[in-house]
């Protein structure tokens, strides 16, 4: 945590890196560039941190290794054979690859995302109409949202999955259960998603509003080209953060029968009797959520910068 | 003076941590000291999770013909009067046997057990027993085709047609490893939760057959789903049932004794006349 930079102290010449657009760091009295992990403090808050950080650390492994049932532990989540069998895979030995079961939670939340985002504007846009003639409609979203937003995903995922197909409709009962689980996912994530849209279009100022209309506007084009670029930069962050959340859910699907990560985790723990696949799993979704995680907290720290800047961007 | 309480505080668990150990250590000295007559009432008695009773394990539901009535105490259903069986070869009557709720799910997890022994249709097999100990067979396994009547595979179930279908079978059964060796099928199989999950496919035509034991697959088709039929069953290969121990439990010597003992003398045959005979005489298939 090498503080080279000086991240406490006041940068000189602030004022001019502001106007020419460029971050400020050290503006409105806060340690360096937005809040840290480690606010700053010198050499000996480094050392003081590092060996706090050490002894928690060195702390928990020690318990974890000399608890009674370490070994087994050890050998029942942590085996490095066992985890290596699960991520390739034995369909002969009554297991699936863990690695290429991840591969379904991919492609279904890339799926499921965009669909939610089409979606949610939708039911959100709706929300906040106001014309009369959209009354009803109106209701059905406030009643939609108070829906999937208060039932548990699994039970949706369950409903959709099980119910759908012995509807035994003409094409609809018949899609692979991938399909089941993504409408599943699309319908609980955007009673949440429309929300934050709706905090988004409510965020930005009844006369952005005003000043669009009176350019003469219609209220969609005000909508369009004015409201929502607006409302939209304000949600990203907490978008992906329900994407990230959505990314660990895909994993609900598995109780369909769909051989997805965590159901080919659970395939092979059962099979073999050792949960080292999940650890595998574990592992898998988070190389898949931690970028995602840490583009969030660029992009709410460019935002920052950018407001701090003078609020031309 | 916050200091010195972290301290103690600290000192406190490295003595608990301690005394963990020496029990744990303690206990197995013990278990070793008196090999001879283990399995006396005297020697089981100290082997027992809980004293006096026969902890038994079983997942919800329990199905039949391994239970019957969803009630595993009535000592009725093959698994439920197996488990009283062995229970009044090791000296306890049906008073002092104490039924448990595990899912199988849970059964091989790590740490102590809550309960003497497990019977829930598990298949014993060498990589499991790295994980706990088994008991000698119970009952041996083999495993048959459910589908509903009128879909292709009732008739059309050759081994090389066999392959064309889509299976269905549930979690940490070893039907899957069974599907992939011996069907061999081009689509990947769909693997549910629980045995209801699996039976709610087939009846929703998500899957053209479930697979599993052949009891199981006939009470389903008699008594469960409408208009499905056992298509038939696959010759053995080798696989069994057996009582689910923790590692290391010295109890498992007992109840084997027990079961060979209940085997010898025709008990096992019997409950299987009684509780299963209706449900083996059904088709071989070829595989």
């Amino acid at each position: 945590m090498g503080d080279s930079e000086g991240g406490g102290q006041p940068v000189p010449g602030a004022p001019l890196a502001g106007l020419s657009g460029s971050p400020t760091p050290g503006s409105f009295g806060t340690t360096g560039r937005g809040p840290r992990l480690l606010a700053g403090g010198g050499r000996r808050a480094t050392a003081v941190s590092t060996a706090s950080t050490l002894i928690v650390v060195g702390a928990l492994v020690a318990i974890f290794l000399l608890a009674p049932g370490s070994a087994d532990v050890r050998h029942t989540f942590f085996d490095p054979q066992d985890m290596w069998q699960s991520f390739i895979g034995n369909p002969k030995a009554g297991y699936y690859s863990v690695g290429a079961a991840i591969w379904l939670n991919i492609r279904m939340f890339c799926v499921a995302e965009v669909l939610i985002l089409a979606f949610s504007l939708v039911i959100a846009l709706v929300r906040q109409s106001t014309s009369p003639v959209l009354f009803p409609l109106r209701v059905l979203g406030v009643i939609y949202v108070d829906f999937f937003r208060g039932v548990p995903l699994l039970l949706v995922i369950l409903a959709i999955g099980f119910g759908v197909p012995a509807l035994n409709l003409p094409v609809v009962s018949h899609q692979p259960l991938p399909v089941y689980g993504v409408t599943a996912l699309v319908l609980s994530y955007s009673a949440y998603v429309s929300e934050v849209y709706r905090a988004g279009l409510n965020s930005v100022h009844r006369s952005q509003v005003a000043a669009a209309r009176s350019l003469g506007l219609s209220h969609p084009a005000a909508m369009r080209y004015v409201i929502l670029p607006q409302a939209v930069r304000n949600i990203i962050p907490p978008l992906l953060n329900d994407f990230i959340s959505l990314q660990k859910d895909t994993a609900l699907v598995g109780v369909l029968g769909a051989i997805e990560a965590n159901n080919a985790a659970q395939i092979y723990g059962s099979t073999v009797f050792n949960y080292s696949s999940f650890t595998v799993a574990a592992i898998l979704f988070l190389l898949l959520t931690i970028p995602l995680a840490r583009f969030t907290d660029h992009l709410i720290e460019r935002d920052r910068r950018r407001r701090l800047a003078g609020g031309t961007a | 003076m916050r200091r010195i309480m972290i301290a103690a505080a600290a000192a406190a668990i490295g003595t608990s941590l301690a005394a963990c150990g020496s029990a744990g250590s303690g206990g197995s000295s013990a278990a070793t000291a008196s090999p001879v007559n283990i399995c006396s009432q005297a020697g089981i008695g100290k082997l027992l999770y809980q004293p006096g009773v026969l902890t038994v394990a079983t997942d919800k539901p329990a199905y039949p013909p391994w239970f019957i009535g969803n009630n595993p105490s009535n000592g009725k259903g093959y698994e439920s009067a197996v488990a009283y069986a062995v229970a009044k070869q090791l000296g306890f009557d049906s008073s002092h046997v104490k039924w448990v709720y595990e899912p199988f799910n849970n059964s091989y997890a790590p740490g102590p057990k809550k309960f003497d022994f497990d019977i829930n249709e598990i298949s014993a097999t060498p990589q499991r027993a790295q994980a706990v100990w088994f008991s000698a067979s119970y009952y041996d396994v083999q495993q048959a085709l459910v589908a509903l009547a009128g879909t292709p595979i009732v008739t059309q179930h050759q081994p090389f047609q066999l392959r064309r279908y889509v299976y269905g079978d549930q979690v940490g059964t070893t039907s899957l490893a069974f599907i992939n060796t011996v069907i061999q099928p081009k689509k990947q199989p769909k693997v549910y939760n629980t045995l209801n999950d699996v039976k709610q496919a087939l009846k929703t035509h998500q899957i053209a057959a479930l697979v599993t034991d052949t009891p199981t697959a006939a009470f389903i088709s008699s008594s469960e789903i409408n208009g499905s039929v056992v298509v038939g069953q696959f010759k053995s290969t080798g696989e069994h049932y057996g009582l689910l121990f923790s590692k290391g439990n010295p109890l498992v010597t007992c109840v084997n004794q027990a079961l060979a003992t209940l085997s010898s003398n025709g008990t096992l045959k019997k409950l299987q006349k009684k509780y299963l005979h209706s449900y083996l005489s059904i088709p071989a298939l070829k595989s």
